[in-house]
Order: C-alpha cells, then sequence, then structure tokens
C-alpha cells in the first residue's frame, strides 16, 4: 500500500480512490480548515485556507531507493511554497505537516484569515449563519485574535433579492464561489456569477435575471459565511435554538434526506442531509416550503359533522364511539378503505390490517404521479413519498376510473391521507351518499367533505418508514411533540438548548404548537379496545418487527439498519414493478 | 558583451519604409526562415527546429525570462487532436509598450515566428490574444494576417506542403490579469479571466483542456532571426545568459522616451543618458523601475556598470521583466510612486484567491494612507508584514509582483518614507 505522513503519523491510502490530500486528511478525522472546497465540486483552491506544507522523498535516479540522510531518515525534498491541501494529489511517500506540527503552517492559515476578515462586516450577532458558520468557527479556531485593518473597509451590495427565496449580503461574501459552481455543475442552470474584480467582486445573476433555479436554496446551505440566506428563514431564529431532527422529504418520490429544525415544536426549516445513495448533499427548493404543512392548516381534534354539511370540533371519545358504530351498522362487504403512498409504510399496513380484521377487502391506493414534471434530478413525476411503500405491502393498486367505481358502490369509505377530492380523482358529491372517515394530518377538500376526520399525525411527529421511487426505505423521527409526547420522555427525540434548560412557563413556550392528533395505530388501538378486537402496537417499531418477519422483502430490514446505513436498498425498481 | 552596442543595426524592427506591407517584407528576406524550413522538412524537421531555437537560447520577453525553445519541448507527443499555440500581445505591466511596435512596424516577423513555432510543435491554430485597448493596433495587425492568408503562409497548405495552420486574433476588455497566461487562455475560451491552478500546466492541459503553448510576442519575433542565421549567431548578440535584441521602453523622464532597439547587456546609465537623451530639464537621476511596474525598483547609486541582462540586474536586487524602463528623476516622489503602483495591482486583482484580492487592497489604502500624511512608522513595518503574507501563497504571480515593488521601494527608499511618517498627524506619540 503506498503510504503518507501527516504531522509525523503513517498512514496508508487506495491509489485508485485517486484522493486529493484535504480530503484524505477529513477522511482520516483530522482538520485542516478551508471554505471553498466541496466534495462534490470542482476544486477551485481560491480560499487557500487549506495551505500546508508537503514534501516528497528524495529518490535515486539509478536505483530508484529513497535517499537517507546521516541519521538513517529518508531525506525530504520540500516544496518551496505551501500547498493547497484540496488540490495536492496523494504521492507515495508523502510528507504533510499540517496546522497541528507546523508553526509556520499555523501561521500562514492565521495570516489567510486575517486577510478574509479584514473586508468581511463581522456583524456576526445579526447574522443568520453565525452558529453554524464556518468562517465564525474557523476564525476562533484558527484566526488572529485581532485586527491590524486600520482602514475603511470595502462597501458593497446589501439585501440583495437575488431570486424569490435567495437573498444576498455582499460584504459578507468571501467569494469562494461555491454557489457559482454549484449552479455551473450540480443544477446546471448557470444563473450565477462572480461580477467585478478584486475586492469589490461578489457573486450575482446576469442584468436583468432572477435566481429562480428550483435548487436554489442548496447554496445558502453551501455558502460558508452569511452571505445567501434563505429569504424566507431570515431572521426567525437563532441556530442554538434549534433542535435538528433527521427526517425524509414527503413533496416527491425521491425521498431526499433531510433534517427538520424545529423550536417550540414547530418546524422552522428544513435542510438536507447528506445521502450519496440519494441526494448527495442536495435537495429541491419545494421540499423545503412543506415545514409550513407541519404547523400550519393542521386537523386538529377529531371533527364530526352533524348538522348537514357544517363539520365540528369532537371529543375523542366520541370520535371512536361514532367510528364503532359505524363499523358495527354496516355490513364488511360494504365499507371500502383506501390506502395512500402519501402516508408511510406502518400507517398503510396497521390501516389495513385493522379493517381486513373486521372482514372488509383489502385497501386499495392509487399512485400520485404527474407525468413529466420531474426533472431526472431530485424531482420526480411522483409526487408521493410511498408508492413503492403501498407495494411492498401489497395493497391493490388501481387507477383512478376504479377508485370512484369502488366508492361510489359503497356504504361507508374510509380514506388514510389522501386528497382524492383535491387530487380530482372524487368530486365532494361522489362523497355525499357514502359515510366518509377521513384520517388526515391537514385540511384538504377530502377532509371537508368528510363525516368523520380523525387527526393523525405527520412525519414530523412519528417514525416511521418510506419507500422512494427506486426502492429505498428510509425513515423518519419525530421532531415536535403532539399533546400527548413528551419529548424528554421520547428518547427518539432530540432535545436542543431550550428544551433541556427551559422550562414551560418560559415565554417562549407555546402549547398552541402541539396538535391534538394521535399516530393512527395509537387512535386504531382505541377503536380495536371498543370492539373488542385482538389489535395492539405500542410503537411504529413493533409494526415494522412483524412487517419484516411476514414479509420476505423485508426480512433483513429494520430500523436499526435503517438507522446505520441511512436507509436500506429493497431489492425492486419502480420500472419493475410498473411493467 | 560587445562595447559596439551603439553601431548594433536593429533586427526586429529595422529601418526599412512600408515593412508592414508583405511585398516589402518579402523583397527583404521576409518568409525565407519558414521557407527554408518547409522546403527541406527533413533538414528542418520539428524536433530539430526546436533543438535550433533551446540552442538560442531566447529568454522569454514577457517578463519571465524563460528559455523558449525548452518550453516548447514541454509539449506532449502529438495525438492527432488540436493543439495551440497562444500569442500573449496584451501587454498591460505598466511601462511596457513594445508588442504593439512589432504589430504596427514589423508584424509579419512575428507572425513567421509564430508560424515556425506553430510547425515545430505541430501545433494548428494559433491565437494572438491582444490587448483591448489597442484597438487600432488589432486593425493593423489583422491587415498583415489577411494578406499572409493571401499569400498562402496562413490557412490550407501552406506554401503547397500538406500543413495547415491558422491564427485568429483575439482582445481583451482591459483586464491587467489576461496577460497572465492561465487568464488569457480563460478569456479565449469566452470565460472570466481568472488564472487556473498549475498543475496542470497549459503544454499538458491547455485550451479547451488540450495541449497549448503561450509565447510573448517579440519572443516569438525572435524566431525567424535564428533560423535565417543560425543558434550559435544569435548568442553572440548581447550578453551570453540572455542574448538577443531586446526592445527596450523607455519612458519617464527623459528628453527622448520610446521603444528602442538593442541587444541585451546595455549599461543602463547609458540607455538613459545616449538612447533616451538624458533627464528631463538637466536635473538628476533619482531612481529607475528597469523592467516593468513589478520589477524592483533601483536607487541611481545602485547603478553604476549595471547593465540591462538578467544576471547584472539580478546581483543588485532587481530583474529584466519586459525591459520597459521607468526613469525618475530627483524631484520624483517615492511615496507617491510606490502609491499609484499599489492602486494599480488593487485595482487589477482579479479577486480568485484571498491574499492577493484582500492584500492589494490593504497595500493600496495603507499607502494612501502614508501619502496623505496620516502615515505611522508601525504602518511601514505593517506593509512589509502584509506583503510576505501575499507572497507566494496565491494562484498566479500577481500578488507576487503587487509585493515586491512595496517591499523593495520601502526598503530602498526608507527614509523618505519614515520622513513621511514622522511629519504626519499621527506622529506626535
Amino acid at each position: 500500500m503506498p503510504e503518507v505522513f501527516i504531522d509525523g503519523k503513517r498512514y496508508e491510502y487506495d491509489e485508485e480512490k485517486d484522493e486529493m490530500l484535504l480530503q484524505f486528511i477529513l477522511d482520516q478525522g483530522l482538520e485542516v480548515p478551508f471554505f471553498c472546497y466541496h466534495p462534490s465540486m470542482s476544486i477551485p483552491a481560491n480560499c487557500r485556507q487549506c495551505m500546508v506544507k508537503v514534501g516528497t522523498p528524495v529518490k535515486d535516479r539509478e536505483t530508484g531507493e529513497f535517499e537517507l540522510d546521516e541519521d538513517g531518515e529518508r531525506k525530504i525534498r520540500w516544496f518551496p511554497k505551501f500547498q493547497t491541501s484540496c488540490s495536492t494529489r496523494l504521492q507515495d511517500g508523502m510528507v504533510v505537516l499540517t496546522q497541528e506540527s507546523s508553526e509556520e503552517v499555523a501561521r500562514a492559515q492565521k495570516d489567510n484569515l486575517e486577510f478574509i476578515l479584514i473586508n468581511h462586516p463581522l456583524d456576526c450577532p445579526i447574522c443568520d449563519q453565525a452558529g453554524e458558520c464556518p468562517l465564525q468557527i474557523q476564525t476562533y479556531k484558527y484566526g488572529p485574535e485581532g485586527s491590524r485593518f486600520e482602514v475603511k473597509k470595502v462597501h458593497k451590495p446589501k439585501h440583495v433579492d437575488l431570486g424569490p427565496r435567495v437573498t444576498l449580503d455582499a460584504e459578507r461574501c468571501i467569494n469562494c464561489t461555491r454557489c457559482v459552481r454549484f449552479t455551473e455543475e450540480i443544477s446546471e442552470t448557470h444563473q450565477l456569477t462572480i461580477v467585478d474584480r478584486g475586492d469589490s467582486n461578489y457573486p450575482t445573476t446576469g442584468p436583468g435575471e432572477t435566481f429562480d433555479d428550483p435548487y436554489s436554496l442548496n447554496t445558502v446551505d453551501i455558502c460558508p459565511v452569511g452571505a445567501l440566506t434563505s429569504t424566507d428563514f431570515r431572521f426567525k431564529a437563532r441556530v442554538w435554538e434549534m433542535n435538528q431532527t433527521p427526517s425524509i422529504d414527503i413533496t416527491n418520490g425521491k425521498g431526499c434526506n433531510i433534517d427538520l429544525w424545529t423550536r417550540d415544536n414547530e418546524v422552522l426549516r428544513i435542510t438536507p442531509r447528506q445521502n450519496k445513495e440519494v441526494n448527495d448533499y442536495w435537495m429541491p427548493d419545494e421540499g423545503r416550503k412543506a415545514y409550513e404543512r407541519f404547523n400550519e392548516n393542521r386537523v386538529d381534534r377529531p371533527y364530526i359533522k352533524l348538522d348537514g354539511d357544517n363539520q365540528s370540533n369532537t371529543s375523542w371519545n366520541n370520535a371512536i364511539e361514532t367510528f364503532a358504530e359505524v363499523l358495527e351498522s354496516n355490513n364488511p362487504g360494504d365499507i371500502t378503505i383506501i390506502g395512500s403512498p402519501h402516508a408511510s409504510v406502518e400507517e398503510n399496513y396497521v390501516f389495513n390490517k385493522f379493517f381486513n380484521l373486521l372482514g372488509t377487502s383489502n385497501a386499495k391506493f392509487t399512485p400520485h404521479v404527474i407525468p413529466g414534471s420531474g426533472d431526472g434530478f431530485l424531482i420526480t413525476d411522483d409526487q408521493a413519498p410511498n408508492t413503492n411503500g403501498c407495494r411492498v405491502i401489497k395493497l391493490d393498486e388501481t387507477d383512478e376510473q376504479s377508485i370512484k367505481a369502488t366508492v361510489s358502490a359503497a356504504k361507508v369509505v374510509i380514506i388514510l391521507s389522501d386528497d382524492l377530492i383535491g387530487r380530482d380523482i372524487l368530486s365532494s358529491s361522489d362523497l355525499n351518499d357514502p359515510y366518509t372517515i377521513s384520517f388526515a394530518t391537514n385540511n384538504t377538500e377530502t377532509t371537508k367533505a368528510s363525516d368523520l376526520v380523525i387527526p393523525i399525525t405527520c412525519i414530523a411527529e412519528h417514525a416511521a418508514s418510506y419507500v422512494n421511487v427506486d426502492g429505498r426505505i428510509q425513515r423518519s423521527y419525530p421532531a415536535k411533540e403532539t399533546k400527548y409526547t413528551n419529548r424528554r420522555l421520547n428518547l427518539e427525540m432530540s432535545e436542543g438548548r431550550l428544551d433541556r434548560f427551559g422550562t414551560n412557563f418560559d415565554n417562549w413556550v407555546s402549547e398552541e404548537n402541539k396538535v391534538d392528533c394521535l399516530p393512527i395505530w395509537d387512535f386504531l388501538n382505541k377503536l380495536g379496545d371498543r370492539l373488542g378486537l385482538d389489535f395492539k402496537y405500542d410503537h411504529s417499531r413493533e409494526i415494522f418487527a412483524e412487517l419484516s418477519n411476514s414479509l420476505d422483502i423485508l426480512s433483513d430490514v429494520s430500523y436499526e439498519r435503517m438507522d446505520e446505513e441511512k436507509g436500506v436498498q429493497l431489492p425492486i425498481k419502480q420500472e419493475e414493478v410498473k411493467a | 558583451m560587445a562595447q559596439d552596442w551603439k553601431s548594433f543595426e536593429p533586427l526586429l524592427i529595422p529601418d526599412i519604409p512600408n515593412l508592414e506591407r508583405i511585398d516589402v517584407y518579402e523583397e527583404n528576406g521576409g518568409y525565407d526562415a519558414l521557407k527554408k524550413i518547409l522546403k527541406d522538412q527533413d533538414k528542418w524537421s520539428r524536433k530539430s527546429v526546436v533543438e535550433e531555437v533551446k540552442q538560442a537560447n531566447i529568454r522569454g520577453r514577457g517578463g519571465a525570462g524563460f528559455n523558449a525553445g525548452l518550453k516548447w519541448s514541454f509539449m506532449p507527443d502529438p495525438d492527432g487532436g488540436p493543439r495551440y499555440l497562444a500569442c500573449n500581445g496584451d501587454e498591460s505591466e505598466p511601462g511596457t509598450f513594445k508588442d504593439r511596435k512589432i504589430f504596427e512596424f514589423n508584424p509579419h516577423l512575428f507572425i513567421e515566428g509564430a508560424l515556425i513555432a506553430s510547425y515545430a510543435m505541430t501545433v494548428d491554430t494559433i491565437y494572438v490574444y491582444i490587448r483591448g485597448e489597442y484597438i487600432s493596433w488589432v486593425d493593423m495587425f489583422q491587415k498583415a494576417v489577411d494578406d499572409a492568408y493571401e499569400k498562402g503562409y496562413l490557412g490550407e497548405n501552406i506554401l503547397g506542403t500538406d500543413i495547415s495552420i491558422d491564427l485568429e486574433i483575439t482582445y481583451g476588455a482591459g483586464a491587467y490579469i489576461c496577460g497572465e497566461e492561465t487568464a488569457m487562455l480563460e478569456s479565449l475560451e469566452g470565460k472570466r479571466g481568472y488564472p487556473r491552478t498549475k498543475p496542470p500546466f497549459p503544454a499538458q492541459n491547455g485550451l479547451w483542456g488540450r495541449p497549448t503553448t503561450i509565447n510573448n510576442i517579440e519572443t516569438l519575433a525572435n524566431v525567424p532571426l535564428v533560423i535565417n542565421n543560425g543558434a550559435d549567431w544569435y548568442g553572440d548578440i548581447g550578453s551570453e545568459e540572455h542574448p538577443g535584441p531586446v526592445l527596450y521602453g523607455i519612458s519617464g523622464h527623459v528628453n527622448k522616451p520610446g521603444v528602442y532597439e538593442y541587444p541585451t547587456g546595455v549599461p543602463v546609465l547609458d540607455l538613459i543618458n545616449d538612447v533616451a537623451g538624458g533627464i528631463r530639464g538637466g536635473k538628476d537621476l533619482k531612481a529607475i523601475i528597469p523592467g516593468g511596474s513589478s520589477t524592483p525598483p533601483l536607487r541611481a547609486d545602485q547603478l553604476d556598470g549595471v547593465t540591462m541582462n538578467s544576471d547584472s540586474l539580478k546581483d543588485v536586487g532587481s530583474m529584466m521583466g519586459t525591459a520597459g524602463m521607468v526613469v525618475m528623476d530627483e524631484d520624483t516622489d517615492m511615496v507617491d510612486v510606490l502609491w499609484r503602483i499599489a492602486h494599480f495591482y488593487h485595482h487589477e486583482s482579479c479577486g480568485q484567491c484571498t491574499p492577493c484580492r484582500e492584500g492589494t487592497g490593504w497595500l493600496e489604502k495603507v499607502l494612501k494612507k502614508i501619502k496623505d500624511g496620516e502615515g505611522e512608522m508601525k504602518d511601514l513595518d505593517l506593509l512589509l508584514d502584509v506583503g510576505n503574507q501575499m507572497e507566494g501563497r496565491t494562484i498566479c504571480a500577481l500578488a507576487d509582483a503587487a509585493v515586491w515593488p512595496v517591499r523593495h521601494t520601502i526598503n530602498r527608499f526608507r527614509d523618505e518614507f519614515e520622513a513621511r511618517c514622522k511629519k504626519s498627524v499621527h506622529a506626535i506619540a
């Protein structure tokens, strides 16, 4: 194996990976400061922050043997200048000194940070990036203590709306060109470029152009300073006030890995979470907007129609009683149940199983696909996160016409989390005759037309799994509390600074943010009790374990494995299922 | 070198009327070198042309002074794909204005040199990059290129051989950085003129990722002289380690500023007094900048016996650069001069990499402060320190070029800078 020596320690490397020194250093868990380098984009070596001292061993030209000095150590020929480790290719025998072992290198990195900071506004107290800012972090670690810059800073445009979603503060920009490279190499819209030159340059769009790239907000994530900020999220919350919970994007079928950022049980923003197999470091802007649906327009407490078309809130007891009476007074053959590609594997499974126990036929579902709306990258034609999950648990896949036909023939229709009216599959008159019960997270056209609406938890409130268009099963974690959960008692929920050190009497705490809803299995437990069914699941983990035991395709899949491997690829492809 | 530099007959821009016309050029032995090579390709194989030029030791006239033939030999073997020669006529270094004389008075000599270089390196396309401010020279040179195409020196099947070479003229938009060789390649590709990180070097990965050699205009104009007369003859002109004729661009406080062609190795003081007619108004000499604004300035008392060739200038702590000499008389304010130079580099830094983008501005602002009488003694050390933080840590050499004049002007004229700081409003402490 070829070898390199970093700060006196020997490391072996794989020649075939053709790696650069900086990436190799990072892979070893070591650190060298950097700003412009990004593992998924080209290497411009323009920030000059990752400078290290590099040497190669001297070889005898004739024998090819290493030349040794008097002490028997290899003679090293040092490069006359510091090398940017991001752009230095590994070489067998290479000797590297980083800031850890070389004062010279530490000084050079400090010098460079001094340069970066002289025209930076240093407005961290009012900057959204503070707390997650590579410039701030690395300045504290490697930067100078003060500044010798006593002349006037350069002024550049501030709060520029580059597009509908991204705001630029050019003074904070350190010209790493990550955003420009993103639009050139990843989203390929070429909407950003650097204008002007020298210390007055900054990134912007062409004259008259707007930065409306469907992936534009990724530039905010990769911006190593607060130059590009999300227009929507700006000034809403400090990073350290929020909890960060891993989850899955539910706005389309790709299942981008994301983080939900919550404060006081409100989801405030969504950012991508790296997963090489799915979305790398990126996600579409559309998926970030989904945070609103976790907070707003939620079904809060059960609704019931008592007089004509007017719905009113009712108690859980009344909802269960009414539900039970409807089931008891109807022949199972007259009850149609409709599952949903918008709901998780576990929800669909218990939903189907519960009513099957009563004797209904298998749940139907209809995929939510808009042909041509995908882009071949991270936006798919499939509008739902779990179409393949419905297939895995063998719900009846039907087209839109037959759903309509079944509904019109039924006396009771039970719908799981799917806005069939909003999707133009049913019209509200189709639901006039049958007694309609909806399990729903949000108010929709369909819940409005329903006779009974049972509020259930959304992806931000429960742990559940979803199978994406490529057949990869991935799961979510609860990020916000409901009326019936408690962050401190739920081991899967993360606790932020405010959760840990605040009290319920702090003025930022609002009980209103907790939705009065239940995971569907909890509700079905209660309904099962009332009906005398043998049906009980305490946690979605139990549901998944049961699925794993009964379905070959999931036999070696578990929550633990999904956690460890960031999801598990199942042996299915959407194309194969279709064919 | 020979003492008879005064009797030297110009070779690059000889005193022949209308030499820019192709018929006049041909009458005076023009394109003979090219014909000689193409007619006898067995004797003048591509390799032997490279060898001859390497032997002649034409040191690059763009400032770096690298052996042109050696540079040519870095090109990899042809693989059938396109290969390029990019000719750098961007000359934007303050004090430098020599290449435009070639475009104006002897363009065919350069075209012939570029053709020989293209033959030697199996290049099929020549790009000539001319600075945007030279728009009239672009037109003049375009005429020469059109004539050369018409006469069959350029284009398909040159002089009846199976060799085809095209030449295209491009011009910049006024950015100094586009004279940096890899920034010029980016600009030629139609991109923002940002220098590239090296390696890979242009010979491996140049224009559109293909092998490319970059030469200065004056450098290539020397090539036909070598082919016509031989490497030995060329090596005898001027000083030994840095031979050949040079276009000296003399500007500043002299009576007769202009471009003068003499061999390398002419004594600096002779150039000022004999060639350029001495200092304006009979004043004393204070300093010179020998080869463009980035080369370290020299005090008058450093110039005894110094000649214009790389070794002699190196001995006194400067460089030959582009041989664009700026002469300054006793009344010159060195603080002002240095501020003006720093202003230039601040304005021209492309902003791609940190030390140069931020450092050039810092240097200028501190110098402005000193110039305006608000400097402090600690500012002088700060300037030197900032310079040390910039040098050798950037992608291209612009930062180095910005730092050298600052460092050496302060070191060589420190008393002047100190006097200014001591008189300043902050000097009480």
